[in-house]
């Protein structure tokens, strides 16, 4: 294959044999170096490269081949001496019929013609015609694609699952709105009221028991743990509230004075507000013999949402009347009043980031979510849900909220705050979702029914630092023991079943599958 | 001798040459497309031809393109009208011409030389345009690599008398700015002389 040689300049190295060939040379793409296997005999000129012989770059010719002829020839230095220089000059100097090879000096002689008017004679023409295009994968770029970059693809995969991690039977949950029924403490147990009884079920080991009965026609009305998970506040239909240790599994003390059922109850370090149906909230020391230390009234109908900043400067209050009240902490009378809901505002929840907002949902006839600037007062933003707001749940480290619904779609909602956008509905229940409660490590939320069944699910499930999802969750160890475990109420009487499997093992198994035990 | 005596006495007469040359720009298209991957490899079979192994497109649409193409360019050969037969290659994002292959198409004999030469020999010329097929299959080695999807343009220079099909338009040469250029080799029957050329763009990094 012949290289790039200008015409004009070739240093062809000549014996003196071929000195009066030059011409031939110039014309006819050739080697530059002849071959010395020729032997005296000028190397073909005219045939070139067409002939059959390959170009071989040559060494200088032996001095042995050319007898009698001590000169020694450097391949790249041209012996002037024996060159015909005046041959060479002529063709050098010769005007070339051969375009020139340089494409700009083409193009622009062509731009010259056309703009002068000159006819070159030639008219340039293209296919109108496109290409026909190959959609196919050229094999070359196909195997030579670089590799997929492994982060984006496993990072962003978050699985929220449609299906709970776990059932467990919750029969006798009193199908009313207004109570409050469901709490998950920080030392993994959760606590459920269920008609008479209270149940704790251990997360972490999968026992259950029953913690207290009640007497009478009495029913349980609200449950509540301490900050700290160690006592658990019970609210009675009669009004009495009961202070329970976990550890022991004995009352404590039972403050009485309500004159009508405890709906629900807030714990602010020792300090715990109960809210009446008679619209009353009242603040007790649980420290102290005489409890009652303040009365805040401001609600005309039954307190349903209560629930104190995690600094504990204010307190929200939400009532049958409609009404959202917040409190500080020093006074018996509200900071403000928000009255933009039109039902019932049972779901209060305080965002974990972001002290000085509150997001409060309207019942049945309202259905919205609002969010509250309680430093300023203003209201931020709202959401419209469609469906009766129960509860509200924030996640931290998702920067997202749930909220769960009754009429009509029983079902869970999950937005990303503050876009507000839905990220996913997730339907819950047969029938309305009526209390909710959220782990200690923020990535299960259970939900608690009418249709009598407690469900887990794994919404926020947890990123490593390598922002894979996390595997092991509050429920691992518990889950392959609670298989064979039904009711809460019959496991009050079974033994500890907690043969948990590996920590890891059992909490892939569930999240494959769901466990619906019944 | 004239060139009617050559006509009547050589092998190859003009319609044959006419024939031959465009047989061999369509081998030789087929075998650019091939060589810079313009179409997927699945797009190509072996063919004999010249001696030696040339890829051709087994494509409907790609066959039908080139022959339509070919038809208008074996005419004006035929006629004489043609001079070159430029085949560009451009990316289809920036349209820009990575690739200019240039077969300029000279009427051999015009001068009225005296010259007597002899008819070349089938063998000669089938050699001659085995050489260009190897040089370009061999030319990979100093394109450089397209690595965007590129789609093609083929040029004709004509004379300004050339009868045109509505198939054909006017356009500009699609020179490459600043090229690199590479002769390659040429073959002629004794009617026609052609020339291969490639222009390439030059390698800013190189530079």
């Amino acid at each position: 294959m012949s290289s790039n040689t200008p015409k004009a300049a070739s240093f062809s190295l000549h014996t003196p044999n071929q000195a009066r060939a030059p011409s031939k040379s110039l014309k006819d793409e050739r080697s530059a170096y002849p071959s010395p296997r020729t032997t005296g005999k000028p190397a073909a000129g005219s045939s070139g490269l067409a002939s059959s012989t390959v170009p071989r770059l040559a060494g200088p010719p032996s001095p042995r081949m050319k007898k009698g002829k001590p000169a020694q020839y450097d391949r790249f230095i041209p012996n002037r001496s024996d060159k015909d220089l005046a041959s060479s000059q002529f063709n050098i100097a010769r005007a070339d019929s051969e375009q020139p090879l340089d494409g700009a000096t083409i193009a622009y002689h062509e731009e010259v013609a056309r703009a002068c008017g000159v006819s070159i004679n030639k008219r340039i023409l293209s296919f109108k015609e496109e290409a026909p295009t190959s959609d196919r994968d050229d094999l070359r770029q196909v195997y030579s694609r670089p590799a997929l970059k492994p982060s984006a693809s496993t990072a962003a995969k978050r699985r929220i699952l449609n299906t709970p991690e776990r059932v467990l039977d919750a029969p006798g949950l009193v199908d009313d709105y207004y109570l409050n029924l469901l709490d998950w403490s920080l030392g993994n147990m959760l606590a459920i009221g269920l008609d008479q009884n209270v149940y704790l079920w251990n997360a972490s080991s999968g026992d259950v028991n029953s913690l207290c009965q009640l007497e009478g026609d009495s029913y349980i009305s609200s449950v509540k743990w301490t900050t700290d998970g160690a006592y658990l506040a019970i609210g009675t239909s009669d009004g009495d509230v009961q202070i329970w240790d976990a550890e022991s599994q004995r009352r404590i003390r039972t403050m009485a004075g309500h004159q009508a059922r405890v709906g629900v109850m807030s714990w602010e370090q020792h300090m715990l507000s109960s809210g009446c149906r008679d619209g009353s909230i009242w603040n007790h020391d649980v420290r102290v013999a005489n409890h009652k230390t303040a009365e805040l009234v401001a609600h005309s109908g039954e307190v349903c949402g209560l629930t104190w900043r995690s600094d504990g400067a204010l307190l929200a209050s939400g009532g049958n009347d409609n009404l959202v009240n917040i409190w500080d902490a020093r006074s018996v009378v509200p900071k403000f009043t928000k009255t933009q809901h039109t039902a019932a505002v049972k779901a209060l929840a305080w965002s974990p980031w972001q002290l000085n907002l509150l997001a409060s949902g309207g019942g049945s006839h309202d259905r919205h979510v609002h969010f509250w600037n309680t430093t300023t007062t203003a209201r931020l933003d709202s959401i419209d849900t469609g469906s009766q707001v129960t509860s509200i749940q924030w996640s931290s480290e998702y920067r997202e909220l749930v909220t769960s619904h009754g009429i009509p779609h029983n079902h869970l909602a999950l937005w990303s705050y503050p876009s507000l956008a839905k990220i996913v509905d997730i339907p819950a229940h047969d029938t309305r979702v009526l209390h909710t409660a959220i782990s200690p490590d923020g990535q299960t939320v259970a939900t608690a029914a009418s249709d009598e069944s407690l469900k887990f699910w794994r919404i926020f499930e947890a990123r490593t630092k390598s922002g894979k999802p996390a595997k092991n969750g509050p429920l691992a160890a518990a889950s392959a023991a609670a298989v064979g475990a039904g009711s809460l109420r019959s496991m009050s009487s079974s033994a500890a079943s907690g043969t948990g499997s590996g920590f890891g093992a059992s909490s892939t198994s569930d999240i494959s599958r769901p466990a619906y035990i019944r | 001798m004239s060139v009617q005596t050559q006509l009547t006495k050589g092998k190859i007469d003009l319609k044959g040459s006419a024939q031959i040359v465009t047989e061999f720009f369509l081998y030789s298209l087929n075998s650019i497309l091939f060589q810079r991957g313009l179409y997927p490899v699945e797009d190509f079979d072996r063919k004999k031809k010249y001696g030696i192994d040339v890829w051709v497109s087994n494509d409907a649409t790609v066959k039908n393109y080139l022959g339509k193409i070919m038809e208008s360019v074996e005419e004006w050969i035929a006629a004489g009208k043609i001079n070159k037969l430029v085949l560009a290659i451009k990316s289809r994002e920036t349209r820009e011409t990575l690739e200019r292959w240039q077969f300029d198409v000279q009427l051999v004999g015009e001068e009225g030389e005296e010259k007597v030469r002899p008819p070349k020999s089938e063998k000669t010329l089938q050699m001659e345009i085995q050489a260009i097929f190897r040089q370009i299959a061999a030319s990979v080695s100093f394109l450089p690599i397209v690595e965007e999807k590129c789609t093609f343009n083929i040029l004709a220079y004509t004379c300004t008398d050339a009868e045109v099909p509505t198939t054909w338009t006017d356009s500009d040469p699609l020179h490459i700015k600043n090229p690199e250029q590479v002769r390659l080799r040429s073959f002629s029957t004794d009617v026609h002389r052609v020339e291969a050329m490639v222009a390439y763009r030059r390698d800013p990094d190189l530079c």
